[in-house]
């Protein structure tokens, strides 16, 4: 936690947007690394990038089925990410109610 | 702001990041339930309604005219199409828990579906009348589609789902009494209209 108590491996604009998609997803769900390259816009090697920090922290989880071209990764949020997700979210409100900001919806 | 951007997010640009991320994972991610419901609500009340049309006041009863028996097959291969296109546009690359039961659902329906078939096939070859069959063809299929939504409702934990599987077993058995002619006509109703109401309420409930 950096002193905003906003966490700083989700803190960047990219992996948020990562964090909230995997977040949309039911639990018990996985998406395909290229759907969500797909979805976020990213090049493939920017995508690898944000999610290994992501993995690092355990937030995410990435599992890889099959080999060469027919390989597929499934990415997914933890139980630990979502968590985390969660606190991120409550101290972003917190932080703007203190500023006087109304929070988004 | 730079979406790859790293650093320098203010907590209300982020805060707006997550607004619009959520938004956008919600849209391509989620089934488009409304138009689903529109295009099963249009099956039934075009379908149905035009078999009713065509065996009303039919002395003795003889059964559906080819052409609105081909209207119906035709109305729910449309529906069935445009729910697997809605349904493959959110859930591409998405796996998992869902995707089982979702299957498992599909699987349950087409196995009691296909049971409707075979159970007419014996009617037919135990003699029954023309009036049985036609009630059992237009009353069964939403039976069957009522248990099966009923049941999956546990897993889905929705209770507007459930709510409609409860209806549609309900109109299943009353229509019944209705007799021949007028079960298509009432199932046309009873089940087209609360399916465009349903879809009104998802997407009001969407919306929000």
């Amino acid at each position: 936690m950096i002193e905003d108590g906003l966490d700083p491996v989700i803190h960047s604009a990219a992996r948020l947007r990562v964090m909230v998609t995997l977040a949309t997803l039911k639990d018990g769900d996985s998406l395909s690394f290229t759907r969500l390259q797909n979805l976020m816009a990213f090049t493939s090697g920017n995508l690898i990038t944000h999610l290994r920090k992501l993995e690092a922290a355990r937030y995410v989880a990435m599992n890889k089925s099959g080999s060469g071209v027919n390989g597929v990764t499934d990415v997914s949020l933890t139980r630990t990410g979502r968590e985390a997700l969660d606190r991120y979210v409550a101290a972003l409100r917190k932080l703007l109610d203190s500023a006087g900001i109304s929070p988004p919806p | 702001m730079d979406v790859n951007d790293a650093t320098g997010m203010s907590p209300v640009d982020a805060a707006a990041l997550v607004q619009q991320a959520r938004n956008r994972a919600r849209h391509e991610l989620t089934i488009n339930r409304p138009v689903i419901f529109v295009s099963w609500a249009l099956c039934y009340l075009l379908g149905y309604g035009a078999v009713w049309l065509s065996v009303r006041g039919e002395r003795p009863y003889e059964g559906p005219a080819g052409w609105a028996l081909a209207l119906l097959v035709l109305l729910a291969i449309a529906a069935l199409a445009v729910t697997a296109q809605v349904t493959d546009r959110a859930t591409r690359g998405v796996e998992g828990l869902s995707t089982v039961q979702r299957r498992i659902y599909w699987l349950s329906l087409a196995a009691g579906w296909l049971g409707v078939i075979v159970m007419e096939g014996a009617l037919r070859h135990q003699g029954a009348s023309q009036g049985m069959i036609g009630v059992f063809t237009a009353a069964s299929p939403l039976l069957v589609a009522g248990v099966v939504l009923v049941a999956v409702t546990a897993a889905w934990l929705n209770w507007y789902l459930f709510a409609l599987g409860v209806w549609l077993i309900g109109v299943a058995g009353f229509s019944s009494f209705a007799g021949p002619e007028g079960v298509w006509g009432i199932d046309a109703l009873a089940v087209g209209l609360p399916f465009l109401v349903m879809g009104g309420l998802v997407m009001i409930r969407d919306r929000r």
